[in-house]
């Protein structure tokens, strides 16, 4: 069976991209037409929405109290119920997706930029470079993330959105930088990064022009998957106690649940609302990552047609951190 | 030998950094931390222990000598497991604090993480060996989105929905308020009922992954001649599945074991903290709120020692079960 597959993929792999046109050129449009990043995309798309336009469908400033209106449940007149202050957590809830995109975004963006330069230059230099680079995300990688991350937010200060970007991309880099390495690695030694090294190219634009366009597909990945995981860990730390007390985000409307032991005296709501908004986006993005994933290795569509589109839905291709 | 000595060696170094990262990252920081440490602690505390601000001095900074000189005192404090007073828990030492929270840890963590290894790999195997079928289009789907999960959502859910509402478990704290901690048999079966709701959820949250891991390798050994050769031989169905499908599959997964438990280390955290379990995660989530840095430096020193030495473990596993690591 094994021996018989390269045959069998072959064909798929060509066929659907002759047949359809493409009518938007390039990768949204491969993204757009592989149903599980569509999927993904319509997920992250509404969270978008909801977040562009909180203003106008929030019903009031959400951290104003009302202790006549304390811990009640949804109702017409508070559609998620509202805190033991009498908060509304509607308006807690589609106010704190900003943050949560905001964030997640950028730490993703600026994790994806360290690990890409310092992954593939790695790999393209070799030797001393190499070695260095790669103890240095082994050594990352032994120590533990969120045990890391609660003591770092104890020390700042500031637990600002630009202090915790920042926190969070130095720490989560290590885990794409192994991958885009290794990417890179199998990448150097191709015969057209040999051209462009005999044509006297220089290191910097081999490894931007040559090399990275070629693993756009895995810093792609890369840039989803810290993309989520920094955002559940942001709102894991907030859950902790560990974020601004100012803030209206998913992870302080879970904490001031705990605090009050929401679910301890039976109430659902506080914690159930900013739970599902945190559940949709993560599962949002990790369908986008598995359409990525699917779109740049053939083998994997393949086996989307031949068990149904439902199932692959619940079998992702890659595991959450 | 030689692979030995090198990991050996890398392990040394991560523990080296580990302790250096401890004590660089309060330098880093803007503003030191010792004036909120001294701040919580009373005249009455610093005069009975004299010795007591030179010791924090150099655990966090803020001391009037060199940074190098900080280091080495703070180097050779830890060679004397001198982490100095929580403060949190004043008068108690951070060691004597850490000493009553970790058998807590060590056996929630333990347990779930044997458990969900166990159990995953179980389900990975027979859903590979029947794939497509009933099993392996029910349970494998159910466990895949347990894992996509937050863990602490489920935690919450699982408080409210088999604790609150069922009354199927205790959900809260490690034992029945009123029973003291000790060698006997109404501490232990009050303390094993409250672990079972939070080993629940970790098995829930961790257990997809090496399902899915399991599941993918085994899928392709499933495919191989020697398997088909086993089949041709007569043996039964079972023996050809454990003793040369899963046989041959199990080592690509097993090697994610070092991540997957720094994973569940992380989670821990989380997990603890939704069930007032009066573990090292959950002291470390009140020692970082109450800014008690003492225990949080030791702490997050225990975390990372855990992590690396679950890593050679593997290691060592490695060479045992995988000939090709032992010949290179």
């Amino acid at each position: 069976m094994s021996q018989l597959q390269p045959t069998i993929e072959l064909a798929p792999a060509t066929t659907p991209a002759a047949r359809t046109r493409l009518r938007i050129p390039g990768w949204p449009a491969l993204l757009l037409r592989n149903p599980k990043s569509r999927a993904g995309i319509v997920l992250v798309g509404f969270m978008v929405i909801v977040a562009l336009i909180a203003p106008l469908i929030s019903v009031s400033n959400p951290t104003d109290f009302n202790l006549l209106a304390a811990r009640q449940a949804p109702s017409w007149h508070h559609l998620f119920g509202t805190t033991d202050q009498g908060s509304d957590i509607f308006s807690q809830v589609v106010l704190g997706a900003r943050r949560s995109l905001v964030l997640g975004a950028l730490a993703g963006l600026l994790a994806t930029v360290l690990a890409t330069t310092l992954g593939v230059l790695a790999a393209y230099s070799g030797g001393v470079v190499d070695e260095a680079v790669n103890f240095l995300t082994n050594v990352f990688l032994v120590i533990p993330t969120i045990p890391l991350l609660v003591v770092i937010s104890a020390y700042l200060k500031s637990r600002s959105m630009g202090t915790m970007i920042v926190v969070l991309a130095l720490t989560l880099w290590a885990f794409e930088a192994r991958i885009l390495r290794g990417q890179a690695l199998s990448l150097k030694n191709r015969d057209f990064v040999l051209a462009a090294k005999v044509a006297g190219e220089s290191t910097w634009r081999i490894v931007f022009g040559e090399i990275m366009p070629n693993m756009i597909s895995r810093i792609a990945a890369a840039f989803v998957l810290v993309f989520y995981v920094s955002l559940l860990v942001d709102a894991g730390l907030e859950f902790l106690g560990l974020g601004d007390t100012t803030h209206v985000s998913w992870g302080m409307t879970l904490y001031w649940a705990q605090t009050n032991s929401a679910v301890l005296q039976g109430e659902w709501w506080p914690f159930l609302f900013p739970g599902l908004a945190l559940v949709i986006t993560v599962l949002g993005l990790t369908l986008i990552l598995a359409g990525i994933d699917e779109v740049s290795n053939p083998r994997l569509r393949d086996e989307v047609r031949r068990r149904g589109f439902l199932r692959s839905l619940v079998l992702p291709v890659r595991r959450a951190a | 030998m030689r692979f030995f000595a090198r990991r050996l060696a890398f392990y040394a170094f991560a523990v080296w950094v580990a302790l250096t990262l401890n004590f660089l990252l309060p330098r880093l920081m803007p503003g030191s931390p010792i004036g909120g440490v001294l701040q919580r602690l009373s005249p009455s505390q610093i005069q009975a222990n004299p010795g007591i601000i030179k010791t924090y001095q150099a655990l966090l900074g803020g001391g009037s000598g060199s940074i190098w000189h900080d280091y080495v005192v703070y180097l050779h404090r830890l060679a004397h497991l001198d982490f100095g007073v929580s403060t949190s828990n004043y008068p108690s030492h951070v060691s004597a604090v850490i000493g009553r929270v970790l058998p807590y840890s060590i056996f929630l963590v333990g347990v779930a993480f044997i458990l969900s290894f166990v159990l995953g790999t179980a389900i990975g195997m027979v859903a590979a060996w029947r794939r497509g079928g009933g099993f392996d289009s029910v349970i494998v789907p159910v466990f895949m989105a347990l894992s996509a999960f937050p863990a602490f959502f489920t935690g919450l859910v699982a408080v409210y929905v088999l604790g609150l509402k069922l009354h199927w478990f205790p959900i809260q704290h490690a034992y029945d308020s009123g029973l003291v901690p000790g060698f006997n048999w109404a501490f232990l079966t009050s303390a094993l009922r409250h672990s079972e709701l939070p080993i629940l959820v970790i098995v829930a949250a961790y257990a997809g992954g090496w399902v899915l891991n399991m599941r993918t390798v085994m899928i392709n050994t499933v495919g191989e001649d020697y398997v088909a050769m086993a089949h041709a031989k007569g043996l039964r169905d079972r023996r050809v599945m454990t003793r040369y499908a899963a046989r041959n599959a199990i080592l690509p997964p097993l090697n994610g074991f070092a991540a997957q438990f720094a994973g569940a280390v992380g989670g821990l955290v989380f997990i603890e903290y939704v069930f007032s379990y009066p573990g090292a995660g959950l002291t470390l989530q009140q020692a970082a709120l109450g800014n008690d840095y003492p225990l949080t430096q030791a702490l997050l020193l225990v975390f990372a020692l855990c992590v690396i030495a679950a890593n050679f473990v593997m290691d060592l596993l490695n060479v045992l079960l995988d000939p090709r690591v032992r010949t290179g």
